[in-house]
């Protein structure tokens, strides 16, 4: 059976390569979105037929309209809809009566308006279902394909933009003619340019896998309001980077952390949703940018230069303070500052004056001329020890700034190797980058984000693409255990469970808890401390309770049978006093966890992406620091790995300055193991284990405090 | 008023407002898919409906109607 996803890469073939478009809807009004699109499919010069639909007109810029869709004699590949949404579905019927397959709906007026456009939406979704559509939209700008077989501009945008290999997709229309506009100033040129609007049929992901497929794309670039299923999205991710290697580059906006203010426990406060996109798309290979011109300055990398053979730099100078800045800058990126062969030294001594600094960063001297920048380039890009070269430029009275940029052009079409320029300044420098820009050369304003750039595009050959996920499969766990557990709790009505109850539930995945028993009398207190082994810990159990040492509901260290009974009685009595209406269940008793270093495990459930675990050292560097860590349910080794050493405090675990080594593949263990129960069970909303005591290597860990919430 | 009377006297605003013959116009055309209106002249309908069977009509519920029964329908309540 044929899947919408296979429909969908079949339908969009003729989106993006139509022979025969009919604009159903079409005016005469100039300055109008139905208008325009005619006008810029016809002056895009299309390689296929134009048909105008239209109620009234005979014809449209001098090309015969048609009053219906359906009154078209020969077969058209794709109709672009922009009727009003009142009746676009009327249109959309007819294109399925006339077997149109591939429909862009630009019309706005559905789920963004509310209740009635929700209706409106779910009629075009079905009518699309009934007749086999494809469609991209509503309320969208269309689509462009710069290829120069096809040619189509099938949108309000201002103009067509260059051809380049850059595929860019986007949930706003608007952002979308911004972006021309910012592009077309920097001569960026794009393969396909989408603006999908609310994906009612075809989504980012369709878009996605047709760019992997699509030889023109070499970038993809998305820019999204709100992930859907943010599963699917990072499989796609996954799977796109894995077989195309082409990288993805989001901006993905809307960085509120709201939900994690009204959060039940430590995971669920420090997850927003935007730490938790962030880790996302970090685990899928996605590049997450801020705004509109990082996502440029990384794609103008990508899409221009070939990808570092490492992340060793020559930096190219004319002035000392941009050289000293661009430095700083790459080591800030953990770019090494490349140290020169002795051939090069020699080179650049020969070519350069004796004031001419002739080490990493080269500086060409403030008179430099053309003549100087190309010795120096020529001489460090054939430095074996030099991965890539930034050349700078500050604009002083002899330097002749477009010679200069020639030359860098002409030794780029020479070499293998990346070349990133800046030219500092504006009005001076403009010839200059215009130059660069035109022939591919990636340009930054600023060195900052030159050497940020490159880092991304580093990074991603070296360390995202190739990179296989395979999430770690866990054994010896207890799942009928856990499913009578919960299956009791939530039949009792409760919301949450503490420690007993949670350590149940942990053990039964495997994951090291203390022994204990709950305890109704003295007695049978006695007797759970006595099988137990001393020392004890005993603590309050009461759902009511969330911080049993501020009411007197835990005495740790408990040695005999007498100390059992005056912490039972003591205990009792504090609560009795602090919160007499509180429901008690019983007294935990339990052995005494031994001092290890703390820290934080946790599991949260993410509208968009779905369970998610956390960690994180405990006490001070949770509290304060929020120094923790995220990733999404199932977890590769490599995922596990790096959350463990991407927390700022790893080195409290790892052995520096004397301190203990502490048993890290037991955490991970548990980290697995954990992330296994989020995935088995969706009835935990929220999970906290805090602390679990890691001990030095090989002596494992210890759950010693949890706490679950359904 | 008979519905036969409404439905005339509704295609004859209609004709006027789109500038189009009575033959041009079918009972059950939609005003802006098969008539081509644009949102200018949905409003001009509208306020032509009003003054032809002196009514006032809710604008909301009168930008609902978008065809010739449909308003057919909508002026025989209000009257």
């Amino acid at each position: 059976m044929t899947t919408r996803f296979d429909l969908h890469q079949e339908n969009l073939k003729k989106i993006f390569c139509p022979e025969s478009v009919a604009i159903v809807g079409a005016t005469k009004a100039k300055g109008t979105v139905p208008y325009d699109i005619v006008e810029n499919i016809l002056k895009s010069d299309l390689n296929g037929s134009v048909y105008p639909v239209s109620p009234r007109e005979k014809h449209i810029c001098s090309v015969k309209a048609y009053k219906y869709v359906i009154d078209i004699q020969d077969p058209v590949d794709l109709a672009i809809i922009v009727f009003p949404s009142a009746v676009a579905h009327m249109a959309l019927e007819q294109c399925g009566q006339k077997g149109i397959k591939s429909v862009i709906i630009i019309s706005a007026g559905y789920k963004e308006i509310g209740e009635k456009g929700i209706e409106r939406e779910e009629q075009i979704k079905e009518i699309a279902r009934k007749y086999d559509i494809s469609f991209i939209g509503p309320n969208c700008l269309g689509v462009i394909n710069t290829d120069p077989d096809v040619m189509l501009n099938a949108s309000f945008a201002r103009q067509m933009p260059e051809a380049g290999s850059i595929g860019f997709l986007s949930q706003s229309g608007a952002l979308c003619t911004a972006v021309l506009d910012y592009a077309q100033a920097k001569h960026i040129g794009f393969s396909k340019f989408i603006s999908f609007g609310n994906k009612a049929d075809i989504s980012e992901i369709d878009l996605m896998y047709y760019l992997m497929k699509d030889e023109k794309t070499q970038v993809i670039l998305l820019y999204l309001e709100e992930v859907t299923d943010g599963k699917a999205l990072m499989d796609a991710a996954r799977d796109v980077i894995a077989q195309s290697g082409k990288p993805i580059l989001i901006i993905k906006s809307g960085r509120t952390s709201e939900g994690a203010s009204a959060a039940a426990s430590h995971t669920g406060s420090l997850a927003g949703s935007d730490e938790i996109c962030n880790a996302a798309f970090e685990q899928a290979g996605i590049l997450r940018c801020d705004n509109i011109e990082e996502m440029f300055n990384k794609a103008m990398a990508f899409a221009y230069q070939p990808p570092p053979e490492s992340n060793r730099v020559a930096i190219i100078t004319n002035a000392g303070g941009p050289g000293v800045l661009t430095t700083d800058a790459a080591v800030k990126q953990k770019l090494e500052i490349a140290r020169f062969s002795e051939h090069t030294t020699k080179l650049l001594k020969r070519h350069l004056p004796s004031t001419a600094n002739i080490k990493n960063p080269v500086d060409v001297i403030g008179d430099a001329r053309a003549d100087r920048y190309n010795a120096a380039l020529k001489a460090v890009i054939e430095d074996d020890a030099v991965d890539g070269v930034f050349v700078i430029l500050t604009p002083q009275s002899m330097t002749n700034i477009d010679s200069i940029a020639q030359e860098i052009v002409g030794i780029v079409k020479e070499t293998k190797k990346p070349i990133y320029t800046s030219f500092m300044g504006e009005a001076d420098v403009a010839s200059g980058i215009d130059i660069l820009l035109r022939n591919r050369i990636p340009h930054y304003i600023l060195p900052e984000s030159m050497c940020k750039a490159f880092e991304s595009d580093y990074r991603f050959h070296h360390k995202i693409k190739g990179k296989e996920f395979v999430p770690v499969n866990v054994s010896n766990i207890n799942r009928d255990v856990v499913e009578r557990l919960i299956s009791g709790i939530l039949q009792s009505g409760r919301k949450n469970i503490e420690e007993d109850e949670a350590e149940l539930i942990l053990g039964a995945y495997g994951i090291p808890v203390l022994k204990g028993k709950l305890t109704g009398t003295e007695e049978e207190a006695i007797r759970a401390a006595n099988n137990i082994g001393y020392p004890v810990a005993m603590k309050i159990m009461s759902d009511d309770i969330i911080h049993k040492f501020d009411v007197g509901g835990v005495v740790l260290d408990v040695k005999d049978e007498k100390e059992v009974k005056d912490a039972y009685q003591a205990i009792y009595k504090a609560v009795s006093k602090k919160m007499p209406e509180a429901e008690i269940r019983g007294i935990w008793v339990t052995e005494m966890a031994q001092k290890g270093e703390e820290v934080i495990l946790g599991i949260k459930r993410d509208p968009a992406f779905g369970p998610v675990v956390m960690f994180g050292l405990g006490g001070i560097f949770v509290e304060v620091f929020k120094d923790v860590k995220f990733k999404v349910a199932p977890l590769s080794e490599y995922d596990a790995q790096e959350m463990i050493t991407g927390i700022k405090g790893y080195k409290l675990l790892s052995g520096a300055r004397g301190r203990t080594l502490r048993d890290v593949d037991s955490i991970k263990n548990c980290i697995f193991r954990l992330s296994q129960l989020a995935i088995d069970f969706p009835q935990i909303k929220e999970l906290d284990i805090n602390p679990i005591m890691v001990y030095e290597e090989g002596h494992g860990c210890v759950v010693t405090d949890a706490k679950i919430m359904f | 008023m008979e519905k036969q009377e409404i439905q005339t006297r509704v295609k004859k605003v209609v004709g006027q407002v789109l500038k189009l013959e009575d033959s041009e116009i079918a009972d059950d055309a939609n005003f802006i898919f098969d008539l081509g209106a644009d949102s200018m002249q949905s409003l001009e309908l509208v306020a032509g409906f009003e003054e032809e069977f002196d009514i006032e009509m809710d604008q909301d519920s009168a930008l609902e109607i978008q065809s010739i029964d449909g308003a057919v329908d909508f002026i025989g309540t209000c009257l």
